[in-house]
């Protein structure tokens, strides 16, 4: 009998048989089941129940007759779905704005990592890390409250600043030529220097000879940068990449939510969003559901794509 | 040997001055929106508020963090922060508890049940009919329910509770102590360090919630923090979210920036801790993948 087994069982068991072992365990550690109570009552309740309540985009749902009364349409609201033009336009700019996201917002914290690995200065260092850790803390509204207060067309920062030099001001959260590169850019101010953490953390782990036996070759700094430290960090930027392509379909539903307006739906409006509007702006609880699925399923079958990826190239699993 | 120094001088140049820009460019909203708060009215007006204040006076910010709508979203807010977060650590640590010990019957197949959440989940309409069906509009239950385990969180716990040495609780067992007293009595009280890290993770995550609250409460005495400022800095004009008398001579563009800082100060107020803590919750995050 292992260590661990001892202390799980309230009595020592003598029983041979592995069933009748089992059996003494559930019962010598009820306790245990009932620690367990609150934990489960949660998770069918609050996740698996919403999973059931995933059937009423088969239905034709009334939310006064429920899903026992709803009248079952098979796949009418996917079919509604892929011939809808809006659908169509709201996950092409999700796409676009989680790549825009993926491809320039990936990179750079990488690069700070770097950066900061090589400041030797520590006061500078840990104040630098100080100021741009920060906004990741705060909340949606608040930086888009920020964002919103500098970019406005009238007295904002950024116009008064173009005025000045004798350009036109320019309206950046009303117009769709800007409203995705505003989203992109304020989604970087706020996490880029969070996202660089792991990074970081990835540098530390790396040994040091290596740096000192690159150094005694005539290595320069640079050459260290690019020759050890990247290589070094490399399974973890695989691994951030991977679990980044599983949210692909999440574009920042809370970060659009408190920064867009109808006039810019045509160029900000996101699955997240869209079905948001759908579901609890028109109560079109059944489409809107629909959609849900489709961003859910996509989700799941990225994770699992990228999990098998993982286990392939990085011999380990996401979970 | 002389190319190389320029070369590191160089390097060191670019480093500092890339890292002392973001620096900045970082805290630039935060001058510009404060400036504003504290500025003089006309100077706001005419556009002339940059990251320097143009006059001064606390009149904005008196009457913003006075308003008694400020005071009761900023209690709403606290309230469900603290009784949110002690339910989840409470629930949390239950749960990951009994998951840790892999060989009672049952824990594996749980684990899968935990897991499969994170990667799947019902979606925003059955989630919001659930909640109606519960009775829980406009409670601030829905604020709290739906969020109690993060699984994430509940993960990180059980792995450091796998950690803790067997000795601890084998002494306990042979003098008959049940499960629930270990882990109330010798349990927790080792797990400080992860409990405050989890701890701060559902502390912000409360307090920063603003999907929730928008779905669930639309009653206005039951608003939270979050919900407030949204009215504030998205409706241009301020009046809907202050009464008329409330108005008087304070300038919309003022009350704006001074409502948004004065919602940044309590997480400012925390952050050193969040920073320590957090830290490492991210790397105990990465590094059980």
């Amino acid at each position: 009998m292992s260590k661990a087994e001892m202390t799980i069982q309230a009595r020592p068991a003598a029983a041979a048989k592995t069933g009748g072992r089992r059996w003494k365990l559930v019962r010598g550690n009820l306790d245990m089941y009932a620690l367990l109570l609150p934990g489960l009552v949660f998770l069918l309740l609050f996740k698996y129940t919403p999973m059931y309540g995933i059937l009423i985009a088969f239905q034709d749902f009334n939310i006064f007759a429920g899903i026992k009364g709803s009248e079952w349409v098979g796949l009418e609201q996917f079919r509604k779905l892929i011939h809808s033009d809006e659908f169509l336009q709201v996950l092409f700019n999700t796409l676009l704005i989680s790549l825009y996201k993926i491809v320039i917002l990936f990179p750079i914290p990488i690069v700070l990592a770097l950066f900061l690995n090589e400041v030797r200065r520590m006061f500078f260092k840990r104040t630098i890390q100080t100021i741009i850790y920060l906004p990741h803390f705060l909340s949606w509204v608040i930086i888009s409250g920020l964002f919103i207060n500098i970019l406005s067309p009238s007295g904002g920062l950024v116009n008064e600043v173009i005025r000045s030099l004798g350009g036109q001001p320019v309206s950046f959260l009303t117009e769709n030529d800007w409203f995705r590169s505003v989203v992109v850019f304020t989604a970087g101010w706020k996490e880029i220097g969070w996202n660089a953490i792991v990074f970081i953390a990835a540098i530390a782990g790396i040994d040091q000879e290596q740096y000192e036996a690159a150094a005694i070759d005539g290595a320069g700094r640079i050459r260290q940068m690019i020759s050890i430290s990247l290589p070094g960090m490399l399974p973890t930027i695989m691994l951030m990449f991977i679990l980044r392509i599983g949210s692909l379909l999440e574009a920042g539903t809370e970060q659009i939510l408190t920064m867009y307006n109808p006039l810019v739906y045509d160029s900000g409006d996101v699955i997240g969003t869209f079905v948001y509007r759908m579901g609890l702006g028109q109560q079109d609880y059944s489409f809107s559901t629909a959609v849900g699925l489709f961003n859910s399923a996509v989700g799941f079958l990225l994770i699992v794509i990228g999990n098998m990826l993982s286990r392939k190239f990085l011999q380990r699993s996401i979970w | 040997m002389r190319g190389k120094k320029i070369g590191d001088y160089a390097l060191d140049s670019v480093i500092y001055i890339c890292l002392t820009l973001m620096g900045l460019a970082t805290l630039l909203p935060f001058a510009n929106v404060l400036s504003k708060s504290i500025s003089e009215e006309w100077a706001i007006v005419a556009g002339k508020v940059g990251i320097i204040p143009v006059g001064f006076q606390l009149d904005t910010m008196r009457f913003v963090v006075t308003s008694s709508q400020f005071l009761h979203a900023l209690f709403i807010s606290a309230l469900v922060a603290v009784i949110g977060t002690l339910a989840s650590l409470l629930v949390t640590a239950m749960t990951a508890y009994p998951l840790s010990k892999r060989e009672l019957p049952g824990t594996g197949a749980l684990i899968v049940l935990f897991i499969f959440t994170m990667m799947f989940n019902g979606g925003i309409i059955p989630n919001y009919l659930l909640i109606r069906q519960l009775d829980l509009i406009n409670n601030l239950g829905s604020l709290i329910l739906p969020a109690l385990v993060s699984v994430f969180n509940m993960l990180v716990v059980k792995s450091y509770f796998e950690s803790l040495p067997p000795s601890l609780e084998e002494s306990a067992k042979l003098e008959g102590a049940r499960n629930y007293t270990i882990l109330f009595r010798i349990i927790l009280p080792l797990s400080g360090p992860v409990l405050a890290t989890i701890g701060l993770f559902y502390a912000v995550y409360y307090w920063n919630d603003y999907f929730n609250p928008m779905l669930y409460i639309n009653s206005s005495s039951l608003k939270p923090l979050q919900l407030y400022l949204q009215d504030i800095v998205m409706n241009a004009d301020t009046s809907s979210a202050l009464s008329a008398d409330d108005l008087m001579n304070v300038p919309a563009e003022g009350v704006r920036s001074a409502t948004v800082i004065a919602s940044t100060i309590p997480i400012l107020l925390v952050y050193p801790f969040l920073q320590k803590y957090f830290i490492k919750g991210v790397l105990i995050g990465s590094v059980k993948g």
